[in-house]
């Protein structure tokens, strides 16, 4: 879907580029994660694939054909899903869903999208009436309106309780099984390590890491399995080597004749990957 | 239906909604009450005066609140990532921004013709109202490219006011008539405006006339072109995820 090759940017009052040789690919029909902590040239980057920056070095392809060369028909073609609310506050959900539709030739099933997230019934109010989920479930359908081949996300779940989240990462998975691409940038690493196919870390505007979540967590983790047992009246902890534990008599023996109080993979979590990529702590 | 349609039919529905527009008609018959409290048998005077007035500074005001609201909701981020030109956007906010003025003329005519004495071509009036209006609101534009908020926006037409508008008042007056600073005063945009606002009262010569009609043609060609080059830069700036 996307190639970069290359791709450098300098903001024009600034001495030193943002973007520095960035070379990745999004394919077709994956969810792929743009990590980092802020400043490191994330949102730079996404400006840049939704052309509203194009002054860059290097080369984007879309479909196979420079980024470039579109014009404003590329816009029928995407959807951009932004954290914060984007709508006009005193019009009804409604009138701001109609307004956008009728700027796009392919129209989505708009009712059907509010009634999955649950603001149908709400759609006549207006969207300064709207809680903040309200207003990010909204931004999901906006998104979404013009059925979209490409979808830029940036924190879809934030600000959304564990019901709506649940619904919106669902709608999210469905929209890849039907063929679609997304391009998500988030701190939650939970959300990254349900949704992503593969992930990119950037790091002072460069990939520092891009894999797919298994991958990284093979890498980055412990390949262990830690076991916790009552000896002697005392609480004792034993590794075992994860890849030759089917064979280790002493594990078998250990949970035969022990009383076992808890077993342990030692796999790492994205949370800890970002930390040791990005060296920052993310929010989740 | 063209884009252009539907951002037209949508800007009108949120000037309407905004207040923007039930703001715009409190000001025409705020101009009215100036008229109506005018003691001169023939309003002829006044009248483009305060045209001028709308024509200019609520112009610009009109363009820099409705962008104003667009950035402090977020919808301007989502309106750049939308199939839309930049030339239909500056278009339609062009085109509201002229109609309003032209409404405000129109209730002030209507009012002078039947209770004040006016000797004005309402047709000459039209095209210079429009003139103005569209050269201001491309004024508007620019300030809100260089206004971070609703305030620095105020100060900058503020900035304006004072180059501009204040100088060719007290010039227009005669409170104000060295000749150096008059010939200077040919370079501001609002001495044309006025200019050509009285043409339709027929106090100007011809010579006038052509220097205010060029100045303001040609500066909103050239502000026009200005906007859609640096709306770039803005939409780098105000938009993205």
């Amino acid at each position: 879907m996307f190639q970069v090759k290359n791709l450098t940017y300098k903001y024009p009052r600034n001495q030193a580029n943002t973007i520095k040789g960035l070379d990745f690919e999004i394919r077709q029909g994956e969810i792929f994660g743009l990590l980092g902590p802020s400043g490191v040239g994330k949102s730079t980057t996404q400006k840049i694939m939704v052309r509203l920056l194009t002054n860059y070095r290097g080369e984007i392809y879309y479909r196979n054909r420079d980024l470039i060369t579109y014009d404003k028909d590329y816009y029928q073609e995407i959807g951009v899903g932004f954290e914060v609310p984007v709508h006009f506050s005193k019009l009804t959900a409604e009138e701001n869903i109609a307004f956008f539709k009728k700027l796009y030739h392919n129209k989505a099933d708009t009712d059907t999208l509010m009634k999955r997230l649950g603001i149908y019934d709400d759609r006549k109010k207006k969207v300064s009436e709207f809680s903040k989920g309200m207003k990010i479930r909204l931004n999901f359908v906006r998104a979404m309106l013009n059925n979209p081949v490409m979808l830029f996300l940036d924190e879809p779940t934030i600000g959304l309780d564990p019901a709506n989240a649940r619904i919106l990462k669902n709608l999210i998975k469905e929209y890849r099984e039907q063929g679609g691409t997304i391009l998500l940038s988030t701190h939650l690493m939970n959300d990254v390590d349900e949704l992503c196919d593969r992930v990119a870390f950037m790091v002072d505007g460069q990939i520092a890491e891009i894999d797919t979540p298994q991958n990284l967590k093979r890498k980055y983790g412990k390949s262990t399995v830690e076991v916790e047992y009552v000896k002697d009246s005392s609480l004792v902890k034993t590794a075992f080597n994860l890849e030759t534990i089917s064979s280790d008599n002493l594990f078998f023996e250990l949970v035969r004749r022990e009383k076992i109080i808890s077993i342990h993979s030692n796999e790492t979590t994205l949370d800890d990957i970002f930390i040791k990529v990005t060296g920052v702590e993310s929010y989740a | 239906m063209p884009n252009l349609v539907v951002l037209l039919f949508g800007e009108f529905k949120r000037i309407v909604e905004y207040k923007i527009a039930a703001a715009s008609i409190v000001v025409a018959l705020i101009w009215i009450g100036v008229l109506y409290l005018t003691e001169a048998p023939d309003i002829t005077f006044f009248f483009p005066l305060l045209l001028f007035l709308d024509g200019t500074s609520m112009a610009i005001l009109m363009v820099g609140v409705t962008i104003f609201f667009e950035k402090q909701e977020g919808s301007l981020r989502t309106i750049l990532v939308t199939p839309i030109s930049k030339t239909d956007y500056l278009l339609t906010k062009i085109l509201i921004t002229v109609s309003a003025s032209v409404l405000t003329l129109v209730l002030l005519y209507i009012y002078a013709v039947i209770f004040k004495p006016v000797s004005l071509n309402f047709f000459a009036l039209l095209g210079a109202v429009m003139l103005v209006s569209l050269f201001h609101s491309l004024v508007g534009f620019i300030l809100s490219y260089y206004s971070k908020d609703f305030t620095s926006l105020l100060m900058n037409m503020f900035v304006y006011t004072l180059a501009f508008m204040i100088p060719t008042m007290l010039e227009h007056f005669n409170l104000l008539a060295h000749n150096l600073f008059s010939k200077l005063l040919y370079l501001a945009p609002t001495k044309a405006a006025i200019t050509l606002l009285y043409a339709s009262a027929g106090t100007i010569s011809s010579g006038e006339l052509i220097y205010a009609l060029l100045y303001l043609v040609i500066g909103s060609a050239l502000l026009f072109i200005y906007a859609l080059k640096h709306f770039d830069s803005f939409a780098a700036r105000e938009g993205g995820v």
